[in-house]
């Protein structure tokens, strides 16, 4: 039939055209220059707008590149724009056109920009996608100085012995109690000697207190296991090989199971949508495991309350999430954009800004930049946040990163819902994690 | 339809911007993505061919098979439900009235609004501890479950919000269709002595019928693809018990990487669409009366 | 002007009465979600969600709305809505019936396959096509501009379905005699088919600018900067990763709603006063 001959035609046409898309070659730039948008032009800048594809190697001339982040967005634009104003002054021919995009989203804009061949220049990766980005060649090598970092942050961005990205900030998880319900419960607060044992006493002590409080709350999800699992001496991979369902694993989420279904900690439905942090403000819960990112939310509670290192198990262990900043494979500006990479997350300004506007913490081992972050008066145990340090738990992270912490999550789900035990669970994330492993 | 000394050409004026438009912008984008079902595609590297290998890996995808169950249990939960309700509510506010047209902006205001903040409403009301539908349960002595956090349940309560967020939407759709049927029908039949229910059913309701079509494909075709309003509720839980064919689609091509499986997906998907509408198609001439 | 038809022996029955506080009640379940966005942007500052939410706010003030227009270039975002919106939703209502009154009105081969492709297109998820129109959008220089967001949008297989519908509901009598006194396609459909269209037109024309007000996901790859940002954009950039300050999120809630229950009420009479048929005079 002439219909169907037609509709062949078509799509042959079409195979035929996303062949030549699908070569994946880089495109030309857009042809309009954008001035500089006007939150981010320093004054003193001179105003010349960007040349199309300046040649790398000649640094006098202006170059414009796009910084890609989803840490600025919404309450730190302000402080990002100060990092920039400072970092014209030591380069003031690059300018920083930022970008944002919701975290929920920015992954998704991230890799189309970079199918479409419109990747911007410098981009902020957290940890857990950084592994899969720099495996696939997207990423360009960063020859810079990284003696200023922390050790533990650099190595999480590089791969093989090549730094693909640099380590931005980071933030960490600890635990936040209630000190009125502890109060009035008799409970001693936490110390930094607490184990198990004495959170699960005090858990108990304050669910104890009516129908409305319970004790303690902490995620059963992914990264709240995989460090809990930690506290037990048990890990996602040992020696190369998948060891999430050894007996140190189970017991450790055999614990977090505990908890919730001997009424320490609401579940779900109790919950009815109120988030965590939210019943913890509201006084329902008498301790919380979340990150530092917190504490400003948090000056809202009508009641005392500060913070502890989390308690271990046979040993400790607190999260450690970085943020790290890397330049694509792909841009034209590759020299600049590793400049501002380097400013923003190595230079003395920069940190100060950022530990100033509280916007986590910078990866730097210049202790004299935690002086003000320590100072300032809630909560009181702010010493904690370097404290927790010591014990630092890596996420586990593979390639195919998201289907395993979805595969994961899933299984807890199931174990929480009380549809299969935790062994079951565990057995089934090995091999669901060995598959992925292929 | 033949209009006196004009030539045959004339439907190519009417169709080629609108038809020349979409075939630049939405059918060939449509077939490179139909393409793309061949291959594995993280969307950093080069797309990478494996033939039907997506294909095959769907029909023996759990989670995808669910889906598919959970979004055919919405369709036939919300599908039926919206469209008595909306063309319930543009019979009864079809006149020009002041009265009839504030209701009709009032019914109207959850369709405009974000499903992000409708969402917010609904968690507060399916909220089993302080949440006002399981409070008026409580009136009348049921215990209301837990709602969204409960397998089962919970796809009741995403029907529920859809059908209260989009029966504004089918009542517009009822109100303008009801304008082309004219009062002089009605009327003739009044005169014959029937009253207002057989008024309606013998004689609006199958002039309605060309709109009444409009709605049901569009409903259908749209709740396939049901995907905001699941995760925003839900986020597909609790324990996968809402999981949608979009969201997995969504899922694959940006979390997991795998835009070439999620093509394939949707591939699945339009071939169910276009199946259910082509027999939708084929029975109204059963039961469609065009003018 | 509709005639009030009176139903020989309708009186208000009970089921009647029910049937009005039954709407009463539906009615202002959609009103509270409204009211208390409303209430919720008026309020001091608070960055947690109270739950149960207050419907009275204790502090009114306008503060949310201009922390709003300090956290983005408001006025730019507002006004690339408002020209993207507005030029989307008449090109799409022109074309859309056009098409549609060419899929009704006139029989030539291929015309039912074209409708079926019409139809097709809607069966695909747009999350899909992003990518590969993406793609096409960076090949021809078009990403950040006001063109790529609205030229992709303007073809409308729903308008077309819409108008191609209320066609063929059309009866022929009026065209027949605008044919007989001599005009051709074009004069009988835009003199005659189209004005008595006004029902579809109006409601394809708010849905149209519903939906082109509100669009996120293409807008959301295609904007870098305020050149092309959109108000639902410019709004996510709202929510925080950990936290997000919900009188500032409920204040853009406000505003992206607004400007469609305008057009709403200014369309609305159009939608439920179409040229009667019989009437004919």
């Amino acid at each position: 039939m002439k219909q169907s001959r037609t509709i062949w035609a078509l799509l042959l046409v079409m195979a035929i055209i996303a062949a030549a898309c699908g070569s994946g070659d880089a495109t030309s730039e857009s042809t309009t220059t954008t001035a500089a948008g006007s939150e981010t032009t320093d004054t003193s800048q001179p105003e010349t707008t960007t040349t199309e594809a300046a040649p790398v190697d000649e640094p006098a001339e202006t170059v414009s590149i796009r910084y890609f982040t989803f840490s600025a967005a919404p309450d730190h634009l302000g402080d990002l724009d100060a990092m920039i104003a400072a970092f014209n002054e030591v380069h003031p021919e690059i300018t920083v056109e930022v970008e944002t995009a919701p975290f929920e989203e920015y992954f998704s804009v991230l890799q189309t920009q970079i199918a479409g061949g419109d990747a911007p220049d410098a981009f902020e990766l957290n940890f857990e996608s950084f592994v899969s980005f720099a495996a696939k060649g997207v990423l360009a090598e960063l020859d810079v100085d990284t003696s200023g970092y922390y050790a533990r942050a650099t190595e999480a961005f590089a791969l093989d012995g090549t730094q693909y990205a640099l380590p931005e900030s980071y933030s960490t998880v600890l635990l936040f109690f209630n000190q009125d319900l502890f109060d009035q419960a008799g409970v001693d607060y936490p110390t930094r000697d607490w184990t198990w044992a004495d959170e699960k006493a005090a858990a108990e002590a304050i669910s104890a207190l009516g129908d409305t409080t319970w004790g303690s709350f902490a995620g059963i999800q992914f990264w709240e296991f995989y460090k809990t699992a930690d506290q037990n001496g048990c890990s996602f991979f040992t020696d190369g090989a998948v060891s999430i369902n050894q007996p140190a694993c189970v017991e450790a989420l055999q614990y977090m199971l505990d908890n919730v279904n001997n009424g320490l900690q609401p579940t779900a439905a109790e919950m009815g949508g109120v988030s965590d942090g939210e019943m913890f403000v509201n006084g329902e819960l008498g301790m919380i495991t979340t990150g530092i990112w917190m504490f400003g939310a948090f000056e809202e509670a009508t009641f005392a309350w500060d913070v502890a290192v989390e308690p271990g198990n046979t040993q400790g262990g607190s999260h450690f999430f970085a943020n790290g900043v890397a330049v694509s494979a792909d841009s034209e500006s590759q020299e600049a954009a590793a400049e501002w990479v380097s400013f923003l997350t190595g230079s003395p300004e920069a940190a100060k800004t950022r530990v100033d506007a509280a916007w986590e913490l910078p990866t730097l081992t210049d202790a004299g930049l935690y002086d003000a972050y320590l100072s300032q008066p809630s909560p009181a145990n702010r010493q904690a946040v370097l404290d927790s340090l010591e014990n630092v738990t890596i996420p586990p992270v593979i390639e195919r990163q998201a289907e395993m912490q979805d595969a994961v999550n899933g299984l807890l789900e199931q174990a929480v819902a009380g549809e299969i035990t935790a062994q079951e669970a565990l057995d089934q994330a090995q091999a669901a994690i060995e598959e992925l492993l292929k | 339809m033949k209009w006196l000394g004009s030539s045959k050409r004339w439907w190519v004026v009417f169709l080629a911007p609108s038809f020349l438009l979409l075939l630049v912008f939405t059918v060939l984008p449509i077939g490179v993505a139909g393409v793309l079902s061949f291959f594995e595609w993280d969307l950093l590297t080069d797309p990478e061919f494996v033939g039907i290998a997506n294909f095959v890996e769907i029909s023996r995808d759990e989670r995808f098979l669910d889906a598919l169950g959970h979004t055919l249990t919405f369709i036939v939960g919300y599908v039926p439900v919206v469209t008595v309700v909306g063309l319930v509510l543009a019979v009864f506010l079809k006149r020009a009235s002041r009265a009839a047209g504030a209701l009709r902006v009032v019914f109207f205001m959850p369709v405009v609004s974000a499903w992000v903040a409708v969402a917010l409403i609904w968690k507060w009301m399916l909220n089993s501890r302080f949440g006002i539908v399981n409070w008026m349960l409580g009136l009348i002595g049921i215990e209301g479950p837990a709602w969204l956090f409960e397998r089962g349940w919970a796809m009741v309560a995403v029907i529920m919000a859809s059908v209260w967020k989009d029966a504004g939407f089918v009542m517009l759709l009822f109100v303008a269709g009801l304008q082309a049927v004219s009062p002089e029908y009605i009327e003739a039949a009044v005169v014959d002595g029937a009253n207002a229910w057989q008024a309606f059913w013998k004689v609006t309701f199958p002039l309605l019928t060309p709109t009444v079509f409009l709605v049901l494909i569009i409903l259908l075709i749209n709740s396939f693809q049901v995907f905001e309003q699941v995760w925003i509720l839900t986020e597909a839980g609790p324990v996968d018990s809402t999981t949608v064919v979009v969201e997995q689609i969504v899922r694959n091509a940006f979390t997991f990487g795998r835009m070439g499986y999620a093509a394939a997906m949707s591939w699945v998907l339009f071939a169910v669409i276009f199946v259910v509408t082509v027999a939708q198609n084929r029975l109204q001439k059963r039961w469609v009366h065009y003018a | 002007m509709t005639t009030q038809l009176r139903i020989r022996g309708h009186r208000p029955s009970l089921s009647r009465r029910l049937g009005w506080v039954v709407l009463g009640v539906f009615a202002l379940s959609m009103i509270v979600p409204f009211a208390w966005t409303l209430s919720t942007s008026l309020q001091a500052r608070e960055s947690l969600l109270r739950i149960p939410p207050e419907l009275i706010p204790q502090d009114p003030g306008f503060d949310s709305y201009r922390r709003l227009t300090e956290v983005m270039p408001f006025g730019r975002i507002v006004l690339n809505s408002v020209v993207v919106a507005v030029v989307i939703t008449s090109l799409q209502v022109l074309t859309s019936a056009m098409a549609g009154y060419g899929l009704a009105r006139f029989e030539f081969r291929g015309r039912q396959a074209m409708f079926m492709l019409y139809l097709g297109t809607l069966m695909v998820p747009f999350q899909v096509t992003v990518v590969p129109l993406f793609i096409g959008m960076s090949r021809i220089g078009w990403v950040n501009t006001l063109q790529a967001l609205i030229v992709p949008s303007i073809a409308s297989a729903f308008g077309v379905f819409l108008f191609r519908q209320y066609f063929m509901q059309m009866p022929m009598e009026m065209e027949e005699a605008a044919a007989i006194d001599g005009a051709g396609p074009w004069r009988t459909f835009w003199r005659i088919a189209f004005p008595f269209a006004r029902p579809a037109a109006a409601t394809h024309g708010l849905l149209a600018f519903m939906a082109a007000w509100n669009a996120y996901l293409w807008p959301l790859f295609i904007a870098r900067d305020e050149q092309a940002m959109t108000l639902p954009v410019g709004l996510a950039a709202l929510h925080g990763r950990f936290q997000t300050d919900w009188n500032v999120v409920m204040a853009g809630s406000v505003v992206a709603v607004l400007p469609v229950i305008v057009v709403f009420i200014a369309i609305q009479k159009h939608i439920s006063e179409g040229l009667l048929l019989g009437g004919g005079k």
